[in-house]
């Protein structure tokens, strides 16, 4: 075991060395694999989720058979959402994971009653998006779900890497599916790292790099032929879920963008794969 | 002197063995394809420690992995207990937030609300009980670690020799009540407290810190045993305290009476016991002698 330790650390000491710099460069210049300018990219990615907005959900059953739910009902399980908080879900557009935890909330019985009920009317779930068409498909489905009049749900348009939110404000901050599309990661980092309170909790659910070698070759049989042609059937729009599938192969591994995490202040950064690594949950501590 | 070296180094111990200060645990990798109908499998988080970048970034691409119990970087001078650090390491806010939910056992139980209650307490937010791995199963650990402490801290400084001159039996009987008795607060929640430590994700550690309990009372009572002797007395004094300690939640008397009685029954019989231990062999060597020639006898026979 203490060989395999070593392994991991010496492997993954040379691999920041390498990477961080030209990474960072590289994402915020990406789109897929076409190299765009920075400016460029905010607006294309813009229109890519304009585009899907309506289909999304139905989109996202397609394309993980449904296990995008497991996967954030795992991301919230790790959160441990109580009574009184105050959470910040970025890129949260169509409110799936809200929705999630303010439902943890409403059921759980983490503390005596009276306490609870002082603190759930305390509870304040902000949903922040870039696109206003993705918070729209949001607000309906808090309709629908008969969480629509809540005031504990509160729908903000901004962007992530200048959030409105004042320092040290918030208890939790998750983004689920969004770190990958935007332009510079470790603005977001930073912004994540500042609105947070001390003992909050930085998690991030993100499509990521899978390394078992059959698996990897059906995976991105999958991604690469079989996804594009999805979208083409349902949404009539190929060219956004190939997109999609490229900012996923040109996101940082796990270990480089733990080390992102790390570097940006949090402590006990640690990362989860989920189906061998084609979803990672990555989490950090604000202290 | 000699007080301070044992505890900071007993200390250490603690911090390495007890999994609730270990975060760079590293565990197999379960191969993903190895359950066929499972189409969730979670390797274990890959620890990665950093305390902040003011401390040990010469260059921003510098990147320390460091153990929780390794040294601090260079160029900061070592750390010693007096000189405060400006910003303290996760390990030690989730352990003043443990500190602080003991409070709050009492009423609340060994749960995450307890936790969540003490975290508000040190003015921390609540979400770092989400951060501390197998939540009431740390908070009932660092109890038990803290309660170890101060068994040795009070062996340690025993000035008055309240211990030395007691016979090993008495001291034995002694230092179990004096462990149990910082137990006596929670005694209401401690059932709760020991189901949680029977669960089996939670069972090595709780062995590990009873065996290290167990060793303490045997040392203390300045235990010369070797050999086979050595593993009896110590699986004796275990099954004496275990059992004081489960009498000791039924006991409804005045400070426990019933039990230290109980407790000094126990402990008079396992004196009483290794008298008589010899004698138990050789009985059970004469009957192993006499059954196995009726055996031969039985074989030879034949059927």
């Amino acid at each position: 075991m203490s060989v395999r330790m070593i392994a991991r650390r010496l492997g993954s000491k040379l691999l920041p060395r390498f990477a961080p710099a030209a990474t960072l460069h590289s994402h915020a210049t990406s789109f897929g694999f076409k190299e765009v300018n920075e400016e460029e990219k905010s607006q294309l990615v813009g229109n890519v989720f304009t585009k899907v907005a309506s289909n999304y959900d139905i989109m996202n059953d397609l394309m993980s058979g449904g296990l995008h739910r497991l996967w954030k009902d795992r991301l919230v399980s790790k959160l441990t959402p109580f009574p009184g908080m105050k959470h910040l879900d970025v890129a949260g557009g169509t409110g799936d994971v809200a929705f999630r935890i303010l439902e943890t909330i409403n059921s759980g019985r983490a503390m005596d009653d009276t306490l609870e009920d002082n603190l759930q009317e305390e509870t304040q779930i902000y949903v922040c998006d870039i696109n206003p068409n993705m918070l729209n498909v949001g607000k309906k489905r808090a309709q629908e779900r008969g969480l629509g009049n809540l005031g504990s749900l509160v729908w903000v348009e901004g962007d992530a890497e200048k959030l409105t939110f004042n320092d040290d404000s918030m208890d939790g901050y998750t983004i689920a599916f969004g770190i990958r599309n935007v332009t510079h990661i470790e603005k977001v980092l930073a912004e994540a790292y500042r609105v947070l309170k001390r003992g909050g909790r930085f998690l991030c659910l993100e499509l990521s790099h899978v390394d078992t070698p059959i698996f990897k070759q059906l995976y991105d049989y999958y991604s690469f032929s079989v996804i594009p042609v999805v979208g083409e059937l349902v949404a009539g729009d190929r060219d956004s879920y190939q997109y999609l599938v490229e900012s996923v192969r040109r996101f940082p591994r796990q270990e480089v963008f733990a080390s992102m995490i790390a570097d940006a202040g949090f402590q006990q950064v640690e990362y989860e794969n989920l189906v061998g690594g084609v979803v990672a949950i990555h989490s950090g501590l604000k202290i | 002197m000699h007080h301070h070296h044992r505890s900071a180094a007993i200390a250490k111990k603690l911090l390495l063995r007890s999994s609730f200060f270990s975060s760079a645990k590293q565990i197999a990798p379960a191969p993903p394809l190895c359950c066929r109908f499972r189409f969730i499998s979670s390797e274990p988080p890959f620890s990665h420690h950093q305390t902040p970048n003011h401390f040990n970034h010469p260059s921003p691409n510098t990147n320390t992995y460091t153990d929780s119990s390794s040294t601090p970087p260079p160029p900061q001078p070592p750390r010693a207990r007096p000189t405060p650090t400006p910003t303290p390491t996760y390990e030690e806010e989730q352990a003043r937030v443990l500190a602080a939910s003991l409070h709050h056992v009492i009423r609340l139980g060994w749960s995450e609300a307890a936790m969540i209650a003490g975290a508000r307490d040190v003015s921390v937010s609540p979400s770092i009980v989400g951060s501390i791995p197998r939540k009431e199963a740390a908070l009932v650990e660092y109890f038990m670690d803290h309660c170890f402490q101060k068994l040795v801290d009070t062996i340690d400084s025993d000035d008055d020799s309240q211990f030395k001159d007691l016979v090993p039996s008495e001291r034995i009987a002694n230092l179990i009540k004096l462990r149990l008795q910082m137990q006596a607060p929670y005694i209401s929640k401690w059932p709760q407290a020991l189901s949680i430590q029977a669960q089996p994700s939670n069972i090595s550690t709780s062995f590990k810190q009873r065996a290290m309990l167990v060793d303490e009372f045997c040392h203390a009572s300045n235990d010369e045993a070797t050999g086979v002797d050595w593993y009896l007395k110590r699986s004796i004094v275990g099954g004496i305290y275990s059992s004081t300690e489960i009498y000791m939640l039924t006991d409804n008397s005045t400070d426990f009476d019933d039990t230290w009685a109980f407790l000094n029954e126990r402990v008079r019989d396992a004196f009483d016991l290794k008298k008589t231990f010899q004698e138990v062999k050789y009985f059970a060597e004469a009957v192993g002698a006499g059954f196995s020639s009726s055996f031969q006898g039985f074989t030879k026979k034949g059927c």
